[in-house]
């Protein structure tokens, strides 16, 4: 069996940069999750994915401040979909690195609970382990949101261009889950993304990727560049990490196609972490593995 | 805390002999007390190129790390903020104490006396078996700095009766420029500045700290690139470069290097890089071979066995090194200072304690042959 990976559109999702509509992204999250499960409704597809006593962290991107970040209007309506299908408000975490980062994105921080948590791991008594977690070439202290608050986590990470990576997607979102990620960009970050990524606080609670590429810096990035931004208006899904990052990779080639700049490899910083994810058994990344399924609302 | 406060804090418990520990554990749990916010400096960077579209190019290691807006450097303390390098730990250390110099380890540097010992957190290398990680291997903000200008460190160097104030614990390549800020400032109160570095830095740079400091010591990790590949995460060749650049100046220089038995040890590796040593930097510069303690991410290795120090060691002497040390082995013979030529004993040590001292205006006073050091 193939992996799916689901890219669904939302016209309007993004009706200027910097801003998101919500409605449009709920409907959005619902088709996309519906497609990818094959269930009949958001709330089951749900379901499929997550266990009702799970506590699960939607660990978005917030690095690049407002203008290229998961947006509340993305991670919000995400977190209200899973209270629909059954989870508790309280065991859902919005989170990054930073409580600076998360407001700087937009976010209203929420430590204690109530609706649904909201904190970077700097907030006081959470932290990082004492002790680093060896694994491959990966040594690092691991955020305590990720070691000890999930138990199921979403990727929900910005696609962008990466001036060293190559790409950012899914799988280097975890890179602000460890307290060192400045270490792991030698060589484009390879094996480091797909070794951060295999280590047991991460694959062993990793359930699902959802890419936001509302806004895709196809070139220049991390950083937002307007000149080589495109409001893309879309969505990728997958239960496989690899293929959605794979997936990822393949948007913003054709939007470096179109916009006549060279490939990735040709520009010297092919995403070959990729590549090393799937011989390390993490999914897949070839076009012939993969079950592309596309839809718009 | 106010700044004051901060200088009261820091005079009050400098008082007592410790200003902060080097248990990165413990500040590293501190950084997440309740309501403790980060720290971070402002601060625009030296040794660095603006490039197109906010990108930068820093210049003053090896690395050259190219970056995006908001991006970091490997050393994790550095930062593009639109365009401006910028450093993060200037006058914020994370690290001070009142060291004995013999603890960095400089054996032929004013013997007996005190280094006010400062550092920030972050490192432009990763070493698996590191020894202070806790400060070294974390970003600026996942400690505790106080602050503490070039001025004021200086300031509490003489305060606290230290002839030097030393760059250590963490990379002080790193905090570059709070490094040779201070050093300026030190060296108007009559206070010298000594390095402890692994070398790791671009010439331009490091030429200028010469002109600014009075020694460095240098930590050679290996004599071979494999090792500095996959154990250091760097490159052998830029420190090479580094020590022949120093030993080139009017700086004074050591050099260490840590022994991790089966990686670094084989008694080829250590004759070749002895020779080398000998051809592009003579014979008089001390070299410390140290004990390595499972550490950080090589825990599965045993301390070094004291005989491959010896050996070691031997093989040094033969090959010519005048001064070659044992370190981390208490009371070991190999702590002790001899004259290279009668072989009499000149500094007998004990860890860090000089138990007797017989240099005479900088000759053995059996034989007269010069010992070479900043010995007042």
């Amino acid at each position: 069996m193939p992996s799916k990976v689901v890219v669904i559109r939302g016209r309007g999702s993004r009706p200027e940069p910097g801003r998101t509509d919500e409605a449009v992204v709920g409907r959005m999250l619902d088709r996309g999750m519906t497609l990818l499960t094959g269930r009949t409704t958001a709330a089951e597809a749900v379901r499929a994915v997550f266990s009702p006593s799970d506590r699960v962290g939607l660990k978005i991107n917030g690095i690049a401040g407002r203008a290229l970040t998961t947006p509340p209007e993305v991670a919000l309506p995400l977190a209200r979909l899973l209270v629909q299908a059954g989870l508790a408000a309280r065991n859902i975490a919005v989170w990054d690195r930073s409580n600076r980062e998360l407001r700087e994105a937009g976010y209203r921080l929420n430590v204690e609970g109530g609706e649904f948590r909201i904190f970077g791991t700097d907030t006081a008594g959470l932290g990082y382990e004492s002790e680093p977690l060896i694994h491959g070439n990966i040594g690092s202290l691991f955020s305590r949101v990720q070691t000890g608050f999930v138990t199921a986590s979403v990727s929900l990470a910005v696609l962008k261009d990466h001036g060293l990576a190559g790409v950012t997607a899914g799988m280097k979102n975890y890179f602000g889950a460890v307290h060192n990620p400045n270490k792991y960009h030698d060589a484009h970050c390879d094996p480091f993304v797909a070794e951060l990524f295999e280590a047991a606080p991460v694959k062993a609670r990793h359930r699902l990727t959802i890419l936001d590429a509302l806004t895709v810096q196809y070139h220049r990035g991390p950083s937002y560049h307007a000149r080589w931004a495109e409001r893309a208006e879309t969505f990728v899904l997958s239960l496989d990490p690899v293929a959605a990052d794979a997936a990822g990779w393949r948007l913003i080639e054709s939007l470096r196609r179109a916009k006549g700049l060279p490939t990735l490899a040709e520009d010297g910083r092919a995403p070959a972490y990729i590549q090393t994810a799937e011989r390390l058994g993490l999914g897949r990344a070839g076009t012939a593995d993969i079950q592309v399924v596309e839809d718009e609302v | 805390m106010t700044n004051m406060e901060r200088r009261e804090f820091l005079r009050a418990a400098a008082g007592a002999g410790l200003v902060l520990g080097t248990d990165g554990r413990r500040v590293l749990a501190d950084a997440y007390a309740f309501g403790q916010k980060p720290s971070l400096s402002r601060v625009e960077a030296r040794y660095y190129k603006k490039l197109e579209d906010r990108e930068v190019e820093c210049e003053l290691c090896p690395r050259r790390c190219r970056l995006g807006d908001k991006e970091r450097g490997y050393c994790g303390v550095r930062e593009n903020d639109g365009g401006t390098y910028l450093t993060l730990v200037y006058g914020k250390p994370c690290t001070m104490n009142a060291d004995p110099i013999e603890k960095k380890p400089f054996f032929h540097v004013l013997p007996g006396t005190r280094a006010f010992s400062i550092a920030t957190a972050g490192c432009n290398v990763n070493c698996k078996f590191c020894q202070n990680w806790e400060i070294s291997q974390v970003r600026a903000e996942q400690l505790s700095p106080v602050d503490l200008s070039p001025a004021e460190a200086a300031r509490t160097a003489v305060d606290y009766g230290c002839r030097t104030v030393a760059y250590t614990y963490s990379e002080p390549v790193v905090f570059y420029e709070y490094m040779f800020d201070t050093a300026v400032e030190a060296r108007k109160l009559g206070v010298r500045s000594v390095v402890v570095t692994g070398g790791y830095i671009n010439p331009e740079p490091l030429e200028a700290l010469t002109k600014v400091v009075s020694a460095i010591k240098v930590d050679l990790k290996a004599f071979n690139q494999d090792f500095y590949a996959d154990y250091v995460r760097g490159d052998l060749q830029p420190v090479l470069e580094a020590v022949k650049l120093i030993s080139r100046s009017r700086v004074w220089m050591e050099l260490v290097y840590l022994v991790i038995p089966t990686l670094n040890d084989a008694p080829d590796e250590i004759r070749r890089m002895s020779r080398w040593i000998l051809k592009e930097v003579g014979p008089d510069v001390p070299l410390h071979f140290t004990r390595f303690q499972p550490m950080y991410l090589i825990k599965n290795l045993p301390p070094t066995p004291v005989s491959t120090l010896e050996s070691l060691r031997r093989i040094a002497l033969e090959e010519g090194v005048h001064f070659v040390y044992t370190g981390n082995v208490p009371g070991h013979e190999g702590e002790n200072t001899y004259c290279p030529k009668c072989r009499r004993i000149l500094v007998r040590r004990y860890v860090f304690d000089i138990e007797a001292f017989d240099i005479k205006e900088g000759r053995c006073p059996s034989c007269q042959t010069p010992i070479p050091g900043m010995w007042a």
